[in-house]
């Protein structure tokens, strides 16, 4: 029934060491509610570091790889003291645009047409972001930006599929306006005329 | 002349005779001398009678007093102060004392906390620079993102909360965060494990979390205790994308592995005891129970 300190420590080190890698945690101790009873189906990894999703297709998948762009911290503006004057929390996201194959072609072409004033001599294209304190919260707000923009501009690439009634309803309702329109015109115009003196002729 | 039979008695042998022959003094043989007392003749009601509570005269004998809080036109002390809704059932809310990053830093820098072996609750009231006091409604440890740039600490951590940023910081240098619950008794007994060993308690089960705190504690999002681990894989993922970090491979460093994978179960308290066994530190012994309904519910 006793079991003695020191022989209890070294049966919980020989448990831990025993079990390989990331299961590590469910030696030892383990309830009715122990974390492979609640998900008897899961691998329970928390090590997996999941395949980057790809951009195929010209479509945005919305990974950006951190190797293929460069971070940097500058000073941000305005008022804020020491703090500000001391503190690199402005940051800066550039890359090539025009090398940038983690971006689809047709969307890479679209983007580099709508930020060119925003693209460097060298055809660097930056983002920064000076919203917050903290350096970690202003990269993820310019990731953000980053991400946005690319998938706008992949929005506005993708030309919807409109069926045939919608194409020939909208057609109907154009020659509708053009019709009545000109039919206004013409009253409009009769009301002028009928403001001139008569003549012999009419 | 007094006598029993032919006998005839003098003064004191009368007397003695009398007491002889007369039966015991009771209370039902005796009696006060009239007008000693007075009898009541009227109120009746036995002893709610007479005035029955109501005093003399004026509006509390004549039942014509006002309520009770009534303060005969000014405004009444209970009406005094409004009611405020953004106070109601503070008395019920959880409390998380925070502890900054930049306190954490410091604690590692210093070698207050030692990173090669996991911290938790019990390692954070160990230093003595944290007080928990889970009598005022305080169920643990909230990490806050003060220091949030310059967090370099390589750490195995569990609190009770931490927001997304502060993980993210965590994971950005390989460490493991996760948020767990304990419960009142739980907390009292890890925040000074050696006076609850002196105690002689067995160790308890920590409890499930209430009702309200369930969905906080499996979402993988908050890298909940009860959350599955593959999901927590793929949010560590994502938020190294959100946060832009390279998430470190844990698998590249085999001998820290275990350490940063040590997990409680979500009934343990202390890591390496389990719930039921009872720690004499005197002599150095752990007794557990080996009654199957005992180990039964200590495993429920």
């Amino acid at each position: 029934m006793a079991v003695s300190f020191s022989n209890f420590c070294c049966i919980r080190r020989l448990l831990i060491s025993s079990t390989s890698c990331s299961r590590a945690y469910l030696s030892g101790f383990k309830s009715n509610l122990s974390l492979d009873k609640l998900y008897p189906t899961s691998r329970l990894d928390i090590t997996t570091i999941p395949k980057a999703p790809e951009s195929k297709d010209g479509k945005f998948s919305g990974y950006i790889p951190m190797d293929k762009i460069q971070v940097n911290y500058v000073r941000s503006g305005g008022p804020g003291g020491q703090n500000v004057n001391c503190v690199s929390t402005k940051t800066e996201v550039r890359f090539h645009l025009a090398s940038a194959d983690w971006i689809p072609e047709p969307i890479r072409v679209k983007l580099a047409e709508r930020v060119k004033n925003q693209i460097s001599k060298e055809g660097y294209f930056i983002v920064k972001s000076e919203r917050t304190r903290s350096q970690q919260l202003n990269l993820a707000d310019t990731l953000d930006k980053l991400r946005n923009l690319i998938h706008s501009v992949a929005q506005s690439l993708v030309v919807p599929e409109v069926s045939e009634e919608t194409l020939e309803r909208q057609r109907r309702l154009r020659e509708r306006a053009a019709r009545e329109r000109l039919k206004e015109k013409r009253a409009h115009s009769m009301t002028k005329q009928g403001r001139q003196s008569p003549t012999l002729d009419s | 002349m007094a006598g029993v039979g032919n006998r005839v008695l003098a003064g004191t042998d009368r007397a003695l005779d009398l007491l002889r022959e007369l039966p015991r003094l009771s209370l039902s043989n005796i009696r006060s001398n009239p007008k000693a007392f007075k009898r009541n003749k009227r109120g009746r009601g036995q002893h709610g009678g007479k005035k029955h509570g109501a005093g003399n005269k004026g509006s509390g004998q004549r039942q014509n007093f006002m309520r009770l809080g009534y303060e005969t036109g000014n405004n009444p002390f209970y009406l005094r102060v409004p009611k405020e809704p953004y106070y109601k059932g503070h008395h019920i809310r959880r409390e998380y004392p925070p502890i900054s990053l930049m306190q954490l830093q410091t604690l590692i820098d210093t070698g207050r906390l030692d990173t090669s072996k996991p911290i938790d609750l019990t390692a954070l009231c160990n230093t003595k620079l944290f007080q928990l006091s889970p009598f005022e409604n305080q169920y643990g440890f909230q990490l806050t993102d003060e220091g949030l740039d310059n967090f370099k600490g390589r750490i195995n951590i569990e609190v009770q909360y931490a927001p997304e940023q502060v993980i993210a910081a965590i994971e950005k240098n390989g460490g493991v965060i996760t948020t767990a619950f304990y419960d009142a008794p739980s907390l009292i007994a890890m925040r000074d494990p050696m006076k609850f060993f002196a105690s002689g308690t067995p160790i308890p089960k920590r409890q499930m979390p209430p009702e309200n705190a369930v969905e906080y504690y499996t979402d993988p999002k908050n890298r909940g205790y009860l959350a599955d681990p593959d999901l927590v894989a793929l949010e560590r993922f994502k938020l190294a994308q959100k946060y832009g970090y390279e998430l470190p491979d844990l698998k590249k460093d085999p001998e820290l592995l275990p350490m940063m994978l040590e997990r409680k179960d979500p009934r343990q308290i202390f890591f390496g005891l389990n719930p039921g066994w009872l720690v004499n530190l005197k002599d150095k012994k752990i007794f557990e129970p080996e009654d199957e309904q005992l180990l039964e519910y200590y495993r429920s």
